[in-house]
């Protein structure tokens, strides 16, 4: 090592070491640091390093004396602050705001990247990867599993099912909220590490369970759920159609694998989802983890399980031999780091620059304090004061700024964290409190913003003559702070707030108008069934859905109260689509559907030319489709489409399940447009073809309910639930699903209308301290054209306009900003409400504007107000 | 009071004295780290570098004490360093200080208190 540790040699150059002997006083340290390192380690040697660079600070005092000074300087503060509210008002809503969106920033980031998901050494805890000659695989066969953690000597072995559906759960049966529930082998707690809040983890004897199956819920879960429920413990919860006991509460944070809330046995997953794991025994597949034991390295416990896995019984397609290789990166950890660095550092981007604005205007109202304090400054410098003393008192009154500050962000933060983890939706249930990462981290930037903004001023009266303002001469003109750049600064602001205005007024009323979107057919009284009835993928319960529709539509048919009845592939707005591109120029975005020959009643689609497929079409798989009007109109300009072709431009690729080889089908009607993905998207070019009998599994069925009859859908669910008591039926309004489609913008609008006020805040301490600081360089003038016969309000209309002419600079620039950026995201989220809006416009103008006017207001009406005579006097 | 006056310029506080004396011990021509890991050893406490530096600085203040760059050393960089030696003023102060010192110390040696 030929150099000091970085963090030494920052402080170094801080210290008050003069330029010259900086060189040598850093060889010095080098060579005791090197010298104490070799005899006394470097734990030692770093600890006096740092001790002597404090040295160079101050000579050793009592540290009474150090105390003594710092309360003074408070009492001092405080005697000061409390002469000019405004300015404390202003200082400390600026840096509240700073710190509490760094704050709030930093604890979603914390919870999302930092604290991870509670694994105990997950370099301990690798994943088993199944590999042979040519493949690798994350998961294993169930029954491998079984064998593998029978055979394994050197590590724990486990298994978890990742892939699960969230189920619904509640205290009773029928509950609406979907959780992610993980299933997980006996051993997995113990593997895992961690202890429990409350009651017990799930153990080994828990996968041979007799009547309800255990389950442990995680923290959050037991924090939002359960209120905390010392109680909770032996309860019986409903997951999905299943009663469960409550047998412990996990430690807090512990969400392994993948924000996992609840966990149950890998046996119970039968239950559950109405497919046991040992009927399905060769189809289920598990993800494997391991805890090595102690004293076992990676590469021993590998070849063992190498060994247990290559006696596995293999099928005749066999490659190669089987082998098992750890990965500690491919345990149940998170996923990827490499991510979370984008982020990171993503985040830390954003909380820096909003801190570097914050600081930037509360620095300039301190700067323009400053200027009124010279003489103030003069005075102590001539009573003996060294710079340094001065200096000090600048940042004790800066910290303790801060220190309130950092109060108020905090409650800012408590406030905002939720909204903002709803925005970036945080997953269900994530614990977002703030936890000691959080209060370590606004701390730190707490010191740093107080010391930063107190040096601030401290730095402009560096080379202060601190026998001219003693004299009673005023601030100096030229040694005026950069003006120039401050100006920028508060235009840069105000320009950001216009934008940020502009967009969420946009965006409020693109909530209003998306409700008023024709979507092409009646939402109203349109329902979509799901049958919860397990995997559609797994051929028994493929069967069974298929078996439920058919009993379920025959059932329902000429019901009363409902109009009609359909299978489709795809019912509106669920968030499913399958589109396809033309190869047109431009390309067209085509939806595409399969429906039983009900679908167009149920949906109440008009149709405008030919026919709808018959239901002996349907069973025949026959080659003919329906396609919307304006594909009719893009494709065949005028003419009629009936017993044509789809164009060729259409790709119409045959899904494996669809036997139609490719084969174009006849259009043999036309129907209304309708819109029935997402609302700005508005792709109103369709191709309707019949739902075959074989993915009759993968379909939801649609219901018309008659207008007035209001019961009619509650009913049909009872009796869809009569058909089998298996059945997990889940009815949803289509009408909900288009309001809440509608209403995205509305969370937009909420968070950019947020910002835009902060930034509008920003703007006006930014405003407010250059205002102020203009006005206390000008007080000689101004008292001079008073004297001359200048009124108030002259002396209003000179300084309003100088200090004014930033904002209304910043108001242009925002404005054609805003323009251009309306243009990209119109298309995207505005739902036709135009960016060039004059409501927009005006309101954000207006809204700047009367702030700005109101920060440049105080502290002119006091400069001009100021008696000409005393400031005159000074001279 | 010893029999002649100290002005305030020849005032040898005991941090500076320990420091002088140091120098003198390594033979003059020294520097600070150095005179550092002698003062830290001779008084079995603590003493931090910073305060190595005020002290130097305030007895060459006071002309105890000067100093030059010595000549480039490898062992530094190839850089020069600030050596320091004690002036004969330097010397003399400590020394009178020490009689002082001794003449106390036999006072009270007399009045069998020791």
């Amino acid at each position: 090592m030929t150099r000091l540790p970085l963090p030494a040699r920052a402080l170094l150059w801080l210290s008050p070491v003069p330029r010259d002997a900086r060189h040598d006083v850093q060889t010095d340290l080098l060579e005791l640091f090197l010298v104490r390192r070799t005899e006394r380690g470097a734990l030692h040697a770093h600890w006096r390093l740092y001790h002597d660079l404090a040295s160079l600070w101050s000579q050793p005092r009592s540290r009474l004396a150090l105390l003594r000074d710092a309360g003074g300087d408070l009492k001092y503060a405080a005697r000061l602050f409390a002469r000019q509210p405004g300015i404390l008002l202003l200082t400390i809503v600026g840096l509240s705001l700073g710190l509490g969106i760094a704050t709030a920033a930093f604890s979603i980031m914390n919870v999302a990247a930092l604290r991870g998901d509670g694994l105990v050494d997950p370099d301990r805890a690798p994943g088993v990867l199944r590999t042979t000659d040519h493949s690798t695989a994350t998961v294993w066969k169930y029954d491998e599993f079984l064998r593998l953690r029978e055979g394994a000597t050197r590590m724990r072995v486990e298994a978890v099912v990742t892939d699960a559906a969230p189920a619904r759960v509640g205290a009773a049966e029928g509950a609406t909220a979907a959780v992610n529930v993980g299933f997980v082998s006996g051993g997995f707690f113990a593997a895992t590490g961690r202890a429990m809040t409350l009651g017990r983890p799930l153990e080994a004897a828990d996968e041979q369970h007799a009547g309800p199956p255990p389950v442990v819920v995680s923290f959050a879960f037991w924090t939002s759920r359960l209120n905390q429920d010392a109680a909770a413990v032996g309860r019986t919860m409903w997951i999905g159609r299943t009663p469960a006991t409550i047998v412990g509460v996990a430690a807090r944070g512990f969400s392994v694998p993948n924000s996992r809330l609840l966990w149950m046995p890998l046996t119970a997953y039968g239950t559950i989802y109405g497919a046991a794991p040992d009927t399905r025994a060769p189809d289920m597949v598990v993800q494997v983890f391991g805890r090595l034991l102690p004293g076992v390295t990676v590469s021993e416990a590998e070849a063992q399980l190498s060994g247990v896995a290559a006696a596995l019984p293999r099928g005749a397609a066999a490659d190669s031999a089987l082998r098992a290789r750890l990965d500690p990166r491919a345990g149940l950890g998170r996923a990827s780091t490499s991510d979370m660095l984008t982020t990171t550092v993503l985040v830390f981007a954003v909380i820096g620059l909003v801190l570097l604005l914050a600081c930037a205007n509360v620095a300039t109202v301190l700067i323009s304090t400053a200027i009124t304090r010279e003489r103030e400054m003069g005075v102590r410098a001539a009573l003996g004061a060294s710079r340094g003393r001065i200096v000090r008192q600048l940042v004790t009154e800066s910290l303790a700024l801060g220190a309130v500050a950092a109060g108020i962000g905090l409650l800012f933060a408590w406030w905002g964290i939720p909204i903002i983890g709803t925005m970036i939706e945080a997953p269900a249930g994530s614990d977002l409190t703030p936890d000691l990462n959080v209060y370590v981290f606004l701390g730190i930037v707490t010191v740093i913003t107080g010391v930063a903004a107190g040096l601030a001023p401290a730095w402009h009266g560096r080379s202060a003559d601190l026998v001219a303002p003693l004299k009673g001469e005023g601030a100096s003109p030229h040694r005026i702070a950069p003006r120039r750049l401050r100006s920028a600064l508060v235009m840069a602001q105000a320009a950001a707030s216009v934008i940020l205005i502009v967009t969420a007024t946009l965006f409020v009323r693109a909530t209003f108008s998306a409700a008023a979107i024709d979507v092409g057919f009646d939402a109203g009284g349109l329902y979509a069934v799901s049958p919860g009835l397990g995997d559609p993928f797994d051929a028994g319960r493929g069967a069974a859905i298929r078996d439920f529709w058919a009993r379920a539509t025959s059932e329902l048919q000429g019901a009363p109260g409902l109009q009609a009845v359909a299978l489709a592939e795809l019912t509106p707005f669920d968030g499913l689509s399958r589109t396809a591109t033309t190869s047109d120029d431009p390309p067209r975005v085509i939806t595409f559907n399969r429906t039983h020959a009900e679908y167009f009643a149920a949906m109440g689609l008009r149709l405008l030319a030919g026919r709808t497929y018959s239901r002996a079409e349907v069973a025949a798989k026959a080659p003919v489709a329906l396609v919307s009007q304006s594909l009719a109109r893009a494709y065949w300009q005028g003419q009629s489409p009936l017993g044509q072709l789809v164009p060729p431009q259409i790709p119409m690729t045959p899904l494996p399940d669809m036997g139609l080889n490719g084969t174009r089908p006849v259009v043999i009607g036309v129907v209304a447009d309708a819109i029935t993905m997402r609302l700005h998207d508005r792709i109103a070019f369709a191709v309707y073809e019949p739902l075959d009998p074989a993915s009759e599994r993968f379909s939801q069925l649609l219901i018309r309910v008659a207008p007035g009859s209001t019961g009619a859908i509650n009913q049909a669910g009872q009796r869809l639930r009569a058909l089998d008591p298996q059945a997990d039926v889940r009815i949803t309004s289509v009408a909900d699903q288009l309001q809440q489609e509608a209403g995205r913008p509305r969370m937009l609008a909420i968070l950019s209308g947020i910002v835009g006020l902060i930034a509008i805040v920003l703007c006006v301490i930014g405003l407010y301290g250059l205002t102020a600081s203009v006005v206390g360089q000008r007080s000689r003038e101004m008292a001079v054209r008073s004297a001359l016969g200048a009124d108030v309000r002259d002396l209003l209309r000179l300084l309003m306009w100088d200090s004014l002419r930033p904002v209304v600079l910043g108001l242009a620039l925002g404005a054609g900003a805003a323009l251009l950026a309306g243009r990209v995201v119109a298309a995207a989220v505005f739902f036709g409400v135009s960016p060039q809006d004059p409501i927009a416009f005006a309101g954000a103008a207006v809204i700047l504007l009367s702030a700005a006017i109101l920060a440049v207001i105080v502290p002119t009406r006091r400069a001009a107000a100021v008696d000409a005579a005393v400031v005159l006097r000074r001279s | 009071m010893s029999s002649h006056l100290i002005m305030k310029g020849d005032h040898l506080g005991e941090f500076e004295e320990l420091t002088l004396l140091a120098i003198r011990a390594l033979g003059d021509h020294t520097y600070a780290v150095p005179i550092q890991q002698y003062v830290e050893k001779a008084t079995g406490r603590p003493i931090s570098v910073g305060s190595i530096y005020a002290a130097l600085a305030r007895l060459e203040e006071k002309r105890f004490v000067r100093s030059a760059m010595s000549e480039a050393e490898a062992r530094r960089g190839g850089k020069s360093k600030r050596v320091y030696t004690v002036t004969p003023s330097g010397l003399r102060t400590a020394r009178e200080l020490h009689r002082v010192r001794e003449r106390i110390w036999n006072a009270i040696a007399e009045g069998g208190r020791s």
